[in-house]
């Protein structure tokens, strides 16, 4: 027989070979998963006089599938945008800070994290020299 | 001490200036990759809603690094006197003593001297710069660099100065300005100053030389340091202030003197300021008929606000 003309360590390395090729897993995603988050800008330079930003914000965002999910601030409880079954959505605000704003997109009860994404703040950095040493002066 | 002496020092000064630079370019050649200090630069697609900068360019201890742009004013608040060597007049008081410094890239501002840096390393710097005439302050209470609240020992106000045996004739010193290189250094923490400087306002046409180190002799909570130098004025200078035409006509003069300082932090803005300086008159100075002190004696305790 064909099985008799076949070494069995031959057939065990096939089979082990084919073990090894990838098989594609269905494109299904769960609830939430491959949320996409952006914020525009990302982020915002002080210049040595300035206190904090005063900038208009474009946060957009895109899923897979249809979410219902909300758009919140950390630290801005009064900034809160939601959306129901929508696969994109986009929200501008205008907002004044002084640290970084991060924004985050959880369930529509914001347990859950979704995604989040963060507008970073450079203080400009200031540029130095020596002071003028000075000891004759009796002041100094 | 005649005005022979100056080329000599003058050409000290700059010899040491060259030498010090050299030795400090080499060394900042060399450690000028590691010395860079740059903010961190965000992804270059980021959008951003400013340009970012960066820079830094001071490696010394913050105390002694200063922001390039702006404006430092602190005040020092307090009680203290000078004394003032010249007959009938009456010890300075120091109450109110402000501060008011600018740095530019090159230029700087330090109360009524300003200067242009020729060249800076974190060991020394080179600078030519413009200085007040410091005598002055001897025969003008509202001299600017008398710069106090003179309500409290106004002699104007006060009584009458005792008749005098011998009058000499009141002339006007007018306001100096001297101007010459300045070398600073700082090393191992000791800090120095070497000024050579030409009076520029066609005054007294005089030369003064101004030297000084400052060597720590403290430093935890509070610090204490030692200042020790000396001023020497030529004939001209010394003349313009304490000459009497046709009475007395003086030399150079030598004016050693030596300082304690003491000065502790109270909080970020405010500190404990203590000082204590002798400074010794040469005798051409000493000598004048209009002098009746071999020294001038400075105290000052207080607090010092920086805003």
């Amino acid at each position: 027989m064909l099985w008799d003309r076949i070494p069995f360590a031959r057939v065990v390395g096939i089979l082990l070979m084919l073990a090894w090729i990838p098989i594609p897993a269905p494109a299904i995603t769960a609830p939430g998963e491959g949320i996409q988050l952006e914020v525009s800008p990302r982020l915002c330079t002080l210049a040595a006089h300035e206190k904090q930003c005063d900038v208009v914000v474009h946060a957009s965002w895109s899923a897979p599938r249809a979410e219902s999910l909300c758009l919140v601030l950390i630290d801005r409880p009064e900034i809160k945008r939601c959306w129901e079954h929508y696969a994109a959505g986009t929200y501008s605000l205008e907002v004044v800070f002084a640290q970084d704003l991060t924004f985050q997109l959880r369930d529509p009860a914001l347990q859950n994290v979704l995604a989040a994404a963060v507008l970073r703040v450079i203080r400009e950095a200031l540029e130095y020299r020596h002071r003028r040493r000075q000891p004759w002066n009796i002041f100094d | 001490m005649r005005i022979p002496i100056l080329p000599f020092l003058v050409t000290t000064g700059i010899g040491l200036v060259l030498a010090q630079n050299a030795r400090a370019d080499a060394a900042g050649v060399a450690d000028q990759g590691a010395q860079a200090v740059q903010v961190a630069q965000p992804d270059k697609d980021a959008q951003a809603s400013h340009g970012a900068s960066a820079g830094h360019g001071c490696n010394a201890p913050p105390g002694d690094c200063v922001a390039v742009g702006h404006w430092n004013l602190d005040i020092s608040i307090g009680g203290g006197l000078r004394t003032d060597p010249v007959v009938h007049e009456a010890d300075i008081p120091l109450v109110v003593i402000p501060h008011i410094s600018y740095y530019g890239k090159r230029v700087f501002i330090e109360d009524l001297d300003f200067g242009i840096t020729v060249t800076e390393t974190d060991a020394s710097t080179l600078s030519l710069i413009a200085s007040p005439g410091y005598d002055r302050v001897f025969f003008y209470r509202g001299d600017l660099q008398n710069i106090l609240v003179p309500v409290t020992v106004c002699p104007c106000s006060g009584p009458p100065p005792p008749p005098q045996i011998e009058r000499f004739p009141a002339r006007p010193r007018h306001w100096t300005y001297l101007a010459g290189p300045e070398w600073t250094f700082e090393t191992h923490g000791i800090s120095g100053q070497l000024d050579l400087l030409h009076e520029i306002t066609a005054q007294n046409h005089g030369n003064e030389l101004r030297a000084a180190v400052s060597v720590p002799l403290i430093e935890s909570t509070g610090s204490l340091s030692a200042n020790v130098g000396l001023t020497w004025k030529s004939a001209a200078i010394v003349n313009y202030y304490y000459g009497a035409p046709g009475i007395y006509e003086g030399g150079g003069s030598l004016n050693p003197f030596i300082k304690l300082a003491y000065s502790r932090s109270l909080s970020r803005r405010w500190r404990l300021v203590t000082l204590v300086q002798y400074e010794h008159l040469g005798d051409a100075i000493a000598d004048s008929p209009i002098v009746n002190a071999h020294y001038v004696m400075t105290v000052f305790a207080g607090a010092n606000y920086a805003f």
